[in-house]
């Protein structure tokens, strides 16, 4: 089976996910030629296990994203089944390499199988689709669903010098707002609740938010007790949220709290008290002391 | 849990796609704009003025009012309106149908056409915001019998007297007043700053806290001859008011008793004693299905009471039978869903304990329960029986 | 000069979603909407026509029901609407679908597209982009403000470092994020005036064109696995178990 994939970068090297891909491939059989965008890691792209050569597509249109002007420099290199990443540079790539060649695109596959049938979950993973396609196709793969090739390779790197024209213009930069994310809009929630002790003790959440781009949240106690600002507060009076994850350091799980979070795809419960009820609802639960837990799901999410 | 309104029967698929685009509009803005603050307005005593804005902008108010900028909405829209804005909160209804059934409507129907332009345009739009005096300290149920007067006084009218349990009295730029002029009832449009009218705030009530109750005082309180409503005389011009405001709190309560299921249902599911939710047991079951089945009539009744507001083949009595029905009903549930709540049913957590005390004054304002009993008594047998000799 | 909004109606993000014969259950939707980027889309594209001026073309594609969202789209301001007849839409596959969105845009004569960044049903976000190659436009995705100085429009979308400002001629394509400003609130005005505006039904015939075969089938729709029951552990030493379990079993981080 003819298959390529469109690698994913990230600063000056190759993205992780590019190693699940070419690992995604090779289960279905597939030896794939890999193409590299601007020629951002091509080395190390040619170090994956299972890959027969790399295509590093270089030029000047590289310097500014503009999802058009790359799939048109890539596209010419790009055959058979397209895979890239699930990632929003990798989607939008993708899906103007699929209009160009006019065959059909599927996005964030979780699972695959030759034939090549497509595993994906829709309605936001309330539902999963499995469907075939036949002949060529490009297909986006959701990060971390695919075991990663390993590292050893050595594919050739064949230098194209294609460029395209840009039709987007950066005029200017805004840096990073300091700005937290509100608590009813965020895909993962760190909450805190008496038992973290005090107040100031919610600093520790704000830095495991910000490794992860969480939001944080409060219980009620702690809003009313506290002085946190409302907003922050989840639970029946408060805001009720969906995230794709919900951590729960030091809340015990009142009726009131659960209310308000209980429908999160996947809840995480710190808490030193075996017996609470957040336990209850939690798909993960670790009894400890949140002053223990937390430095340590620092580290090991920074380590990620 | 997301609000989901319950409908049985599927009533609402007898609306037509404006009255069901008007509902989702005003169920939205409940949903954002009202649940989220209600506590806090309670809490606080106070009628948050954005709500005015927004109805406002909406164009809900004086709903089934035709021209002069008003929505020109059927009766049914109007209906729904209450219903789904009494689900966030009686007092919030309170104020729309003051607004629209007590004030806009007597100026609509009995005003000179001077006052339908000066007047009506500010009003559906929220920027004046009107009141309606009829109770007083002394007369409630009985108001044919009130000592407000009206003297006329070559070029001006003189008022004088006292109106109780005025909603929006106090926030209010008129009232429109119904005073004795020779003996005869009447309505006068009184403005905010006219001399010798005061609207003192009434204090202390464990009902309708986001709302605005008031007196109106009138101390040689001098009115220009134009503010005269000249269309009506008698009790006639009130109780024409009265009908289409009791007409929305038929629906209006049907949205406080949906919002009460609503509540009780979810806790119920996740409420574990003795290892399993109270909602697998069977007498929790018994008085959801209660619930279920006198929110589903009332719904029935406010609806065919809607269509035949629509057609004009209403009479007063068919309205009053739905208010008393559907606030009464609306009571009783918010007293079960209180109950399956437990103790949590009594904090300011859950809205059943706030659409409680709401409806207590519900039962009682706009014609008691027990006077729209009367009514009907007087329907069944032709013999009154408000008052007799003694 | 008309402006496009490409908006899509699916189960509202609240409604429970059953799996019936193999297939999402369409008649179990208790609630459609609009899909929610869409609802910023449709917004970023009102406030463009009101500071730019124009024509504003809400487009959507699917079956009859379809015709409750372009209602809605009139009754914030709309002012013409297109319904797409497609009853058979599930069956389309993206290059078909888009196929036909950009027929749509190019028989509107709209230069200045918006839509949602993905939609709530498949999460793909595929639209937005390939409308934007098959009709030859620019296109920015992940936007959250748009605006325009009469000759070329300026979108807001984010960057390594933060967000960054971008510039793009018409013909362009405006994928939505999360916006600035919520979807604003009809009034009793707008859907009154919504209630009497003519929709436009083109059918496939109509745009002239021939969307092929699909090479995609649907075999089945299912529930999502059930969720092993909750697993405990102890001490702050199995912090990094879950960690990893968070990563490679639930795929949340």
């Amino acid at each position: 089976m003819e298959c390529t994939i469109i690698a994913e970068t990230s600063g000056n090297s190759i993205h992780p996910i590019t190693a699940q891909l070419v690992g995604a491939a090779s289960s279905l059989g597939a030896v794939p030629t890999v193409v590299v965008p601007g020629g951002i890691g091509a080395e190390d792209a040619a170090s994956i296990d299972g890959v027969s050569k790399v295509v590093s597509v270089v030029g000047d249109c590289f310097s500014t994203f503009d999802g058009g002007a790359w799939a048109s420099a890539i596209s010419p290199q790009c055959s058979g089944v397209v895979i890239a990443g699930a990632t929003s540079i990798g989607r939008e790539v993708a899906s103007r390499v699929a209009a160009k060649k006019g065959i059909p695109i599927i996005q964030d596959a979780t699972g695959l199988a030759s034939g090549i049938t497509i595993t994906r979950p829709i309605y936001s993973g309330k539902a999963v689709e499995t469907s075939t396609v036949s002949g060529d196709c490009v297909i986006t793969l959701r990060a971390n669903a695919f075991d990663a090739a390993g590292s050893g390779g050595s594919a050739s790197v064949n230098v194209v010098d294609q460029s395209a024209d840009v039709s987007i213009a950066v005029k200017e930069a805004i840096s990073k707002a300091s700005e937290r994310l509100d608590v009813s809009e965020a895909d993962i929630i760190i909450s805190g609740g008496r038992g973290i002790g005090q107040k100031e003790n919610f600093s520790h959440l704000d830095e495991v938010a910000d490794l992860i781009g969480a939001a944080v949240g409060a219980s009620r106690a702690v809003v009313d007790e506290w002085g946190m600002p409302h907003s922050m507060q989840v639970g029946q009076t408060g805001k009720t949220v969906t995230p794709s994850l919900y951590i729960a350091v030091g809340i015990s799980g009142a009726i009131q709290h659960l209310a308000g979070m209980r429908s999160s795809k996947y809840i995480v419960a710190i808490n030193k008290d075996p017996d609470a009820p957040i336990f209850g609802v939690a798909d993960y639960g670790i009894v400890a002391t949140w002053e223990e837990a937390v430095p340590a799901l620092k580290s090991a999410l920074a380590a990620l | 849990m997301p609000y989901e309104a319950l409908d049985f029967y599927d009533v609402d698929s007898l609306l037509t796609d404006e009255e069901r685009m008007v509902r989702d509009m005003v169920r939205d803005f409940v949903d954002e704009e009202v649940i989220p603050k209600i506590e806090h307005a309670c809490r606080d005593g106070v009628f948050p003025d954005e709500w005015r804005v927004a109805l406002g902008e909406m164009g809900v108010l004086g709903a089934p009012l035709e021209g002069y900028d008003c929505p020109g909405l059927s009766y049914t829209a109007y209906g729904v309106i209450c219903r789904e804005l009494e689900r966030g909160d009686s007092g919030l209804r309170s104020f729309a149908s003051v607004q629209g059934s007590l004030a806009m409507y007597p100026i609509w129907d009995f005003g000179s056409e001077e006052q339908k332009q000066h007047y009506l345009p500010k009003m559906a739009s929220g920027e004046w915001i009107g009141c309606f005096g009829l109770t007083e300290p002394d007369y409630g149920s009985n108001p044919g019998d009130m000592i407000t007067k009206a003297e006329d006084m070559g070029d001006y009218y003189l008022l004088n007297g006292a109106k109780m349990w005025i909603t929006n009295g106090t926030i209010a730029q008129l009232a429109v007043v119904w005073a004795k002029l020779d003996g005869v009832i009447r309505g006068f449009i009184v403005e905010k700053d006219d001399p010798g009218f005061s609207a003192p705030e009434m204090k202390g009530k464990h009902s309708l806290k986001a709302s605005v109750t008031s007196e109106l005082v009138f101390q040689d309180c001098k009115i220009p001859k134009d503010r005269i409503l000249p269309g009506v005389k008698g009790l006639r011009g009130p109780f024409s008011c009265l009908n289409n405001a009791r007409y929305g709190i038929s629906w209006g309560a049907v949205g406080a008793a949906q919002a009460c299921f609503d509540s009780a249902k979810d806790y119920a599911l996740s409420r574990i004693q003795f290892t399993h939710p109270i909602a697998s047991y069977q007498l929790v079951q018994n008085k959801l299905a209660w619930m279920l089945r006198e929110i589903t009539k009332a719904q029935l009744l406010a609806y065919h009471l809607g269509q035949k507001k629509d057609a004009g083949t209403w009479i007063p009595e068919h309205i009053s039978l739905a208010k008393m029905n559907n606030v009464d009903i609306a009571l009783e549930i918010a007293r079960e869903a209180r109950d399956i709540h437990g103790a949590n049913g009594i904090l300011d957590e859950y809205c059943i304990m706030r659409h409680m005390a709401n409806l207590e004054s519900v039962k009682t304002y706009e014609g008691t329960h027990d006077i729209h009993n009367l009514i009907l008594g007087r329907h069944i047998t032709g013999i009154q029986a408000f008052t007799r000799e003694l | 000069m008309t402006i496009a909004v490409l908006l899509k109606q699916v189960p509202d993000t609240t409604a429970k979603i059953s799996v019936n014969g193999g297939r999402v259950d369409e008649n179990a939707v208790s609630k459609w909407s609009f899909s929610p980027y869409d609802e910023y889309a449709l917004e970023a594209a009102l406030q463009l026509k009101e500071s730019a001026g124009g024509d504003l073309v809400a487009i959507t594609a699917g079956p009859a029901r379809c015709e409750k969202l372009l209602r809605d789209a009139a009754a914030v301001g709309a002012d013409t609407l297109v319904h797409v007849s497609a009853e058979n839409i599930n069956d389309l596959d993206s290059t078909q679908v888009q196929n036909l969105l950009a027929a749509a845009v190019q028989k509107s004569g709209a230069s200045v597209i918006f839509c949602g960044k993905q939609a709530a049903d498949t999460n793909a976000g595929s639209t937005g982009p390939g409308v934007a190659e098959l009709i030859g436009a620019s296109c920015v995705t992940l936007v959250s403000e748009v605006s325009s100085d009469g000759s070329e429009y300026t979108a807001t979308r984010p960057s390594s470092a933060g967000h960054e400002k971008v510039a793009v001629s018409a013909p362009c394509v405006f994928a939505l994020d999360k916006g600035i400003t919520e979807m604003r609130r009809p009034n009793v005005r707008g859907i009154m005036m919504a209630k009497k505006k003519p929709i436009e039904t083109w059918s496939v015939d109509d745009l002239g064109i021939d969307i092929g075969a699909t090479g995609v089938s649907i075999d089945s729709h299912s529930p999502p696995a059930e969720k092993p029951p909750g697993q405990k552990f102890e001490g702050a030493e199995s912090v990094s178990t879950v960690v990893g379990k968070l990563r490679d079993e639930a795929n949340v981080i």
